[in-house]
């Protein structure tokens, strides 16, 4: 009975069925089930599968978009259960932005998405954020990364002042700084001292993990 | 550019018939388009707005309000460069969305952008209390004046009036996944944002270009390109929305009309999943798109695929023994980052697999701002060298240097557009 609501709930998430997504966690913790293994063994286990179908070129954004939008709809369904409970211990703390001059959202959202089912803890510093926010977030929350984003080649530029800026107040050496963004690339991420760049949302994540 | 018609001709002529001489920029593009070959392989002017305004150092709050400080700035660094047919872009994407009074922010370093944070369709009533397109909102003016001025400005065939593709145009104005969510589980709504968008923002638009004396206008929709979309969705939505736009621009006001330029682009990022038949799909929907039949490519990671895989699908689908003309982009983040040399060997490696029967056009998909103007000008070089018909047995014998070029403001001084630009550059 626990596996088949795991399994419908992971296939839910994967298929982008936000309506049977939510409806499954609520039949599965009102059977019971513990609240984390229903996010592990089903959201997360779905959302996961859709990646592995993005990767294979099984799925498309569109069906990424479907799957992120039911794991966002299982997830606050999840959310204040574990709050409330067992919890789910954080490993990394992420402050994420896009830059300033930059209102471009989608790329930023996905990657929260992915890092938050990783387990990520995520700060979303939103978008068009200056320099000074991140600097002050940086201090503030301590991160084990800084995510930094942008959409055009022209805001892109922002990402090295904010780097430069982080060395000069000494808050870089603690701090892995990740950028990404379609203007971005490795070669970029180079030359700015960025430590990685994440080409889209599941490599950020696989990224994130690694650093 | 000289008498188009006869620009036309001559390239025909050279194409089909009298391979003799030395072609004009613009008869060469039309030979190769249209006849076998030209004397060189031709370089199209890219998408070049922000990288025109960051050579020629004028501010964007002026750049992009004024069109014909635009419009001389990009002339001037078009002509700067020499590339073969003239292009005229700018932020395509915002005229309608702007003039329906969606949040935009301004910025001093670039094009204006869309606040789809705050998003002009939010829900479906939206739809009724928004209206239709009032040309004199915005900065529609400024965009009929772009199009009026290019077409003025000797542009020829390549003057054209632009807009934002309706696809484009509802991601913009709901958010992209509210869009893809509507055409995946609310195909009505779908079908409703579709008819708003053709009929309430953009046709009104091009009627305003119309009245101008526009003869043509492209419609730019990068949102379409895939993996936003896949190929089958752009062939269930884009292609019959571009076909309705073209029938009603005909009919009503004697415009050809070409929307979803950039729809099914193969624009996936990761060489791990470059997949042929993938692209082979994406290539067949594009061709239902454009004004004449050839393989196009735009924004994508070209600089990793495999050549040899466009060239096999431009031979394929060719006709009377010639294969399709090919559109080959260089990435425009390839020509920022890359070294003149890796530039030079890509060149190379496209010419040799792709140029040596003929009908290979060169291009770069949106030149970003801060690409050094060495890589441009060392690009535009080597194609021009490399490209020389007949095509070199052995191209690696060819060395091409880092090209030595004037200044852009060194070259400006005595050109038409000096004025208007160092007038720009002034702090009022």
């Amino acid at each position: 009975m626990s596996e088949d609501l795991y399994k419908a709930i992971s296939k839910a998430v994967m298929e982008g069925e936000d309506g049977e997504a939510t409806r499954r966690v609520n039949e599965a913790l009102k059977a019971g089930l513990p609240p984390i293994e229903v996010m592990h063994r089903g959201i997360v286990a779905g959302i996961s599968k859709a990646g592995e179908l993005w990767k294979a070129n099984e799925y498309f954004l569109p069906d990424v978009i479907m799957a992120a939008d039911a794991f966002k709809a299982a997830m606050a369904i999840i959310k204040p259960r574990l709050e409330e409970g067992e919890g789910v211990r954080k490993s990394k703390k992420v402050v994420m932005g896009v830059v300033q001059g930059d209102v471009h959202d989608l790329g930023k959202s996905l990657v929260i998405a992915m890092l938050t089912s990783a387990g990520f803890e995520v700060i979303d510093l939103g978008i068009d954020v200056p320099l000074q926010k991140f600097i002050d977030a940086a201090r503030e929350h301590q991160p084990h990364i800084l995510g930094l984003g942008a959409y055009m080649t022209t805001t892109m530029l922002e990402m090295k002042g904010i780097i430069a800026e982080l060395e000069k107040q000494g808050l870089r050496r603690k701090l892995k700084v990740m950028v990404g963004g379609v203007p971005t690339s490795q070669e970029f991420a180079d030359q700015v001292g960025a430590d990685a760049w994440g080409k889209d949302a599941l490599d950020a994540m696989q990224k994130a993990l690694r650093l | 550019m000289a008498n188009p018609m006869l620009e036309i001709i001559r390239g025909l002529i050279y194409g089909n018939v009298l391979p003799i001489g030395r072609l004009s920029p613009s008869a060469r593009v039309f030979a190769t388009l249209m006849g076998k070959r030209g004397d060189i392989v031709p370089f199209l002017s890219p998408q070049i707005h922000d990288h025109a305004m960051t050579v020629a150092k004028v501010p964007a709050r002026k750049y992009y309000f004024d069109a014909g400080l635009l419009v001389d700035t990009q002339t001037a660094v078009e002509r700067w460069y020499g590339f073969d047919a003239p292009m005229i872009t700018t932020d395509n994407y915002n005229f309608e969305i702007e003039a329906l009074g969606a949040k935009m922010v301004y910025s001093d370093y670039g094009m204006p952008a869309v606040d789809t944070n705050q998003p002009l369709i939010k829900e479906r009533a939206d739809l009724d209390k928004l209206g239709e397109l009032d040309p004199s909102k915005g900065r529609i003016s400024v965009g009929v004046e772009i199009a009026r001025l290019s077409a003025k400005k000797g542009l020829g065939v390549f003057a054209n009036g632009l807009f934002c593709s309706p696809f484009s145009f509802i991601c913009l104005a709901t958010g992209y996944p509210k869009a893809v969510r509507a055409l995946r589980k609310d195909q009505a709504y779908a079908r409703e944002l579709f008819d708003f968008a053709e009929n309430k923002a953009i046709f009104p638009y091009l009627k305003a270009q119309a009245r101008a004396g526009v003869k043509q206008s492209i419609g730019a929709d990068a949102w379409a390109a895939f993996p936003n979309l896949t190929p089958e969705m752009v062939d269930e939505w884009v292609v019959p929305s571009a076909l309705r736009l073209k029938e009603r621009g005909k009919k009503e006001l004697k415009m050809n009309v070409m929307a979803g330029t950039a729809a099914a682009d193969y624009c996936e990022e990761d060489p791990a999943k470059f997949n042929k038949e993938i692209m082979f799909k994406c290539w067949a929907v594009t061709r239902k798109l454009l004004p004449m039949d050839m393989t196009m490519t735009i924004m994508g990671r070209t600089q990793d695929w495999n050549m040899e895989w466009v060239q096999e699908f431009a031979v394929k689908n060719g006709k009377w023994g010639r294969k399709l003309p090919i559109y080959a982009s260089l990435n425009g983040r390839f020509v920022r980052d890359s070294t003149p040399q890796q530039i030079v060997d890509k060149i190379r490696e496209w010419i040799n697999i792709m140029g040596r029967d003929g009908r290979l056009l060169f291009f770069i998909g949106n030149v970003p701002a801060d690409a050094p103007p060495v890589n441009v000008h060392t690009a535009l070089q080597a194609v021009h060298k490399l490209g020389h018909y007949p095509i070199s047995k052995d191209l690696s014998a060819i060395t091409i240097e880092p090209h030595k070029f004037t200044p852009f403001d060194e070259w400006l001084k005595g050109q038409p557009e000096a004025d208007t630009i160092f007038k720009a550059r002034e702090k009022k």
